[in-house]
């Protein structure tokens, strides 16, 4: 082992602690990091080769023909970044500001919209340090950790002494799960701290928690067990600092993020409450913040290629600029949407001209015009990310790679423009 | 040759919940085109209930499909404790991406994680591989 620590990109948590051993510029041995976080560092077998329509191609060849299907189309889409250091993603919104591109990522159909509102300050957050030293309760909304960000449980929110909680979970800790179903993590805070409610019945059930914390019978349309809310909002009173950690499962099923603003401000006139979300991509939140920064919008932006002005809207979104056809070419960086969006609106991809950066192989690469592969974040190439907690984390490249990394490659398609 | 061969498998509608495994997502970084990728994503687990319906057996594959998409998957038991008829689940893949609909509104979301499918015996048809969705 090195004696050094290096970072893992395999989920938003940046787990910073991680130790490697090297082998071939590969790495042979990957410590503390949990099963996901070692196969991301210990790189995939089946690696992107460098292709321009089917054939193996060279890099300057390949940025050559990524730069003239970008030059060419009025309307390219530019995807992906949740897994681009923020060097890359700033390069990445310099590229669509020159091209006049929609420019969005996964945020836009997952967590944008906490993220956002956090961002404005319309939701109280606070670091996972904060939730390791100070949290006692602990509360996983639509969430499941175990599977989604396996490490958030023993290194922040359920089973580490703190400084304030010396006593961890034992005595120290009560986490509780709102779910739809069993998950794991449901499992982990047992019967008594697992709350399954309806599908879609989020906005109602947190309405029930604001009547029980007003001293109101909280009634529900699904007849909830009265006096559990009761107990619930009880615990949620009590808190010394109380974290609600929001899953996707909460996300999709709000239609609007006014009951959540209720709940936490209600929270926060009886108890002391924080809310961070469970970004799933290593960078999204490096991504929203960056994009943020330079015109004022997280996500949904098509840039005007003469004036630079930004529009931001629903329209704009990955999503609905696919399913209305409105792009004519597309850049995907280390994103696979023909695996991740519904199939009926990602297929229209194939119909354009279509470039993939990505490490590996994937569903979109194999349909793409273009393909190059680039470093692996966090082990072949270093840059800074931005953790689900907004902490911004330094990565360190561990081994070369005869590739370049993202943010060379979108460097080099910019001056090929 | 059975006499089964000849009648139509029951079919049945029901609802699909997703969500996510750890160890299918480890799959998926080492890689997508993988056998244990295929494995653990191309799945739908089912409701005993459901199951005894659709007059299958664990581990046999099904038709699921609606307006936006087929996929042949393997039924599994759910586990779960509490019964679910009318609910199953599929892991977040590619998989349940061919059901998941269109519809956003315009709002720019589709609804991933709870859509309506059908689901009916595929009588051994293979499960679908990933470059044939
Ligand atoms: S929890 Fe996330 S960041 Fe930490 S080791 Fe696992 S995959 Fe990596």
């Amino acid at each position: 082992m090195t004696g050094e620590y290096y970072v893992c990109t395999g989920c938003a948590l940046l787990c910073d602690d991680i130790e490697v051993e090297t082998e071939d510029r590969k790495l042979s041995k990957v410590h503390a990091a949990c099963l996901k976080g070692v196969a991301r560092m210990k790189g995939c077998s089946d690696p992107l080769e460098c292709t321009v329509d089917g054939e193996k191609a060279d890099i300057d060849s390949a940025i050559t023909k990524a730069a003239a299907i970008l030059r060419n189309a009025k309307n390219p889409l530019i995807f992906g970044h949740g897994n681009s250091s923020s060097e890359a993603q700033k390069i990445s919104i310099g590229l669509a500001k020159k091209t006049g591109a929609y420019i969005d990522d996964t945020s836009s159909f997952c967590q944008g919209p906490i993220v956002e509102a956090i961002l404005q300050d319309k939701l109280r957050t606070c670091t996972l340090d904060d939730v390791r030293h100070k949290a006692d309760v602990i509360i996983f909304w639509g969430a499941d950790p175990s599977n989604s960000h396996p490490r958030h449980l023993s290194r922040y929110s359920y089973f580490p002494r703190g400084k304030e909680r010396q006593r961890g979970w034992e005595e120290d800790r009560t986490a509780i799960t709102i779910d739809i179903r069993k998950s794991s993590t449901a499992k982990i805070c047992r019967d008594t701290r697992f709350y399954q409610i309806p599908m879609s019945a989020d906005a109602e059930f947190m309405d029930a928690i604001v009547s029980g914390l007003s001293g109101k019978i909280p009634k529900t349309s699904f007849d909830f067990d009265k006096k559990r809310i009761l107990e619930l909002a009880n615990v949620m009173k009590k808190a010394k600092f109380g974290v609600i950690c929001v899953g996707l499962g909460l996300v999709y099923s709000l239609e609007e993020l006014e009951p959540l603003f209720k709940l936490m401000e209600k929270l926060n006139e009886v108890s002391n409450f924080y809310l961070i979300p469970m970004v799933g991509q290593y960078n999204m939140r490096g991504f929203n913040q960056n994009l943020f920064a330079e015109t004022g919008f997280i996500n949904r932006v098509k840039f005007n290629s003469e004036t630079g002005n930004a529009n931001h809207g629903a329209e704009n979104s990955v999503v609905e600029a696919l399913k209305n056809k409105s792009v004519d070419a597309a850049l995907i960086i280390g994103s696979d949407p023909l695996s991740s969006l519904p199939l009926s609106v990602a297929r229209y991809l194939t119909e354009i001209p279509l470039i993939t950066i990505d490490p590996c192989q994937n569903l979109t690469a194999t349909r793409s015009t273009v393909t190059i592969p680039c470093a692996l974040g966090g082990v072949e190439a270093g840059g800074t990310a931005v953790r689900m907690d907004g902490v911004e984390i330094e990565l360190k490249k561990i081994v070369e790679s005869d590739n370049l990394s993202d943010k060379e490659i979108l460097t080099r398609i910019m001056e090929a423009i | 040759m059975g006499f089964g061969q000849f009648l139509a498998a029951p079919e049945i509608k029901l609802k699909i919940v997703t969500y996510r495994d750890v160890f299918q997502n480890t799959a998926q970084e080492s890689s997508r085109f993988g056998e244990e990728y295929e494995k653990l994503s191309a799945v739908i687990k089912l409701d005993l209930k459901d199951i005894s319906k659709l007059t299958i057996k664990e581990g046999d594959t099904v038709i699921v499909k609606n307006g936006f998409g087929k996929v042949v998957v393997k039924a599994q038991k759910s586990g779960y404790e509490e019964a679910h008829p009318g609910i199953a689940y599929m892991v977040n893949s590619p998989w349940s991406n061919v059901l998941v609909p269109d519809e956003t509104g315009g709002s720019g979301v589709p609804k991933f994680k709870n859509f309506e499918v059908t689901v009916q015996g595929a009588k051994g048809e293979k499960v679908t591989g990933i470059r044939a969705l």
